[in-house]
């Protein structure tokens, strides 16, 4: 059961409209062995649950009231290198900020509206090198 | 469906990861020159003149180039011909993802031809932005507003629309009952409206969040309209807006005043719709 628990994949959900969050929180439903640690609704709620529940992918919008994604994304980084940010966000299109997002250290940026199965492939891929870094650590 | 970068959709189809892409963003910018560097290389501007318009950029958000123009340090003509070269020597993500060995050179072309027809699906009607009414700032954004509205909606929410002629705005419409707005910043600002009756706005937040309709209070369904705008604003402010331009996409405002602008009615499968469209 320890185990079981150890592997489940820890996310957290920041987005500033419930509709996302909704959204989100159904699409991961569906996806074994993950839990939603929490949900925020703007960058400095994200970086207090980050270093609260210290989860192991958080999915971050980046235009957002007050403090905005990528201020999230440098201060979430700078603290827990180890967590895999991926942005989500409907100026995917717009290379500078996605470039900056990458540069801070995101995973991947997800447009939106997005697709299930970007969703999915992003979680496996945070699987993948979380296992990875388990084994390099061991 | 969503506008992208060709280094992220590289990332979703498995080619590269993120760190690749980061490795390319640090040889891009070893690489590609500045235009202040340029100005200097071309005899344009001195050293000095370089440092003084970098100390002003602290205090004004604006490119180096139209800031040395405004502080009469560089000529219009020369900074069009600086742009031009930088652009002629510039190195792109897929080129540098080449020289690191990230991509092999013969699949480039494959990949960039793969992600071309991608964004094809973003292209706009060509014949949409010479119909806009004359006034209407920021056409490419608004042509690929009017243009992408209803491809967002029936893959949002599966509801057909059509856009009708633009008019002078003449005041809310009598259904408004839900109107919520989104400003798109830039040199020509625009603020995107959506006016709507309560079953068109309900039927599109239902969609959107796939709640049932007893969980949806009035307050999630103004959300559910804000996120479709957010989505459709910043898809078209991505790619009307043009390369190398940044997008300022605003948080929507669920209270929204209707403003002086044009008025586009959509014909939708449920309720009524219209957008309100005004430049500021």
């Amino acid at each position: 059961m320890e185990n079981a628990v150890a592997s489940k994949l820890n996310v957290l959900l920041v987005d500033d409209s419930r509709t996302v969050l909704a959204q989100l929180e159904r699409i991961l439903a569906d996806i074994p062995d993950l839990a939603i640690v929490g949900m925020a609704c703007d960058g400095a709620a994200a970086i207090r649950m980050a270093n609260e529940s210290k989860p192991d992918l958080v999915l971050l919008d980046i235009v957002m009231p007050g403090l905005d994604g990528l201020s999230a994304l440098r201060t979430i980084k700078s603290m827990h290198p180890e967590i895999r940010v991926a942005m989500v966000t409907s100026v995917s299109g717009d290379a500078a900020r996605v470039e900056e997002a990458f540069r801070l250290g995101a995973c991947q940026v997800i447009g939106k509206p997005f697709e299930v199965d970007s969703i999915e492939s992003l979680v496996e891929a945070v699987r993948r090198d979380r296992a990875e870094t388990t084994v390099d650590s061991d | 469906m969503a506008v992208r970068f060709f280094g992220q959709y590289l990332i979703e189809r498995g080619e590269v990861d993120a760190s690749h892409i980061r490795e390319a963003l640090l040889l891009m910018d070893a690489e590609n020159p500045e235009v202040g560097q340029l100005a200097v290389e071309r005899g344009f501007m001195r050293p000095r003149d370089v440092s003084r318009v970098n100390a002003e950029q602290r205090n004004r958000d604006m490119p180096f180039g139209d800031l040395a123009v405004e502080m009469g340090l560089l000529a219009s003509p020369q900074l069009v011909a600086i742009l031009k070269d930088q652009r002629a020597r510039r190195l792109l993500i897929g080129e540098a993802l080449v020289r690191l060995g990230h991509v092999a050179k013969d699949r480039l072309g494959v990949l960039l031809d793969a992600y071309k027809a991608d964004q094809a699906r973003f292209d706009v009607d060509a014949n949409r932005a010479r119909v806009l009414p004359d006034g209407l700032a920021s056409r490419d954004v608004t042509a690929h507003v009017l243009d992408l509205l209803p491809r967002f909606m029936f893959r949002v929410a599966r509801i057909h629309a059509k856009v009708g002629e633009i008019m002078p705005f003449d005041g809310a419409p009598d259904f408004a009952e839900v109107r919520v707005s989104l400003p798109i910043r830039g040199a020509r600002s625009l603020e995107v409206a959506l006016a709507s009756d309560f079953p068109f706005a309900e039927a599109l937040a239902k969609a959107a969040s796939g709640l049932d309709p007893r969980e949806l209070d009035p307050e999630m369904v103004a959300d559910g309209v804000g996120e479709f705008l957010n989505v459709l604003c910043g898809n078209a402010a991505s790619a009307g807006a043009g390369a190398g331009s940044r997008v300022e996409l605003g948080t929507p405002d669920y209270e929204a005043e209707l403003c002086d602008g044009w008025r586009v009615e959509l014909a939708v499968g449920v309720g009524r719709a219209a957008l309100v469209l005004s430049p500021f």
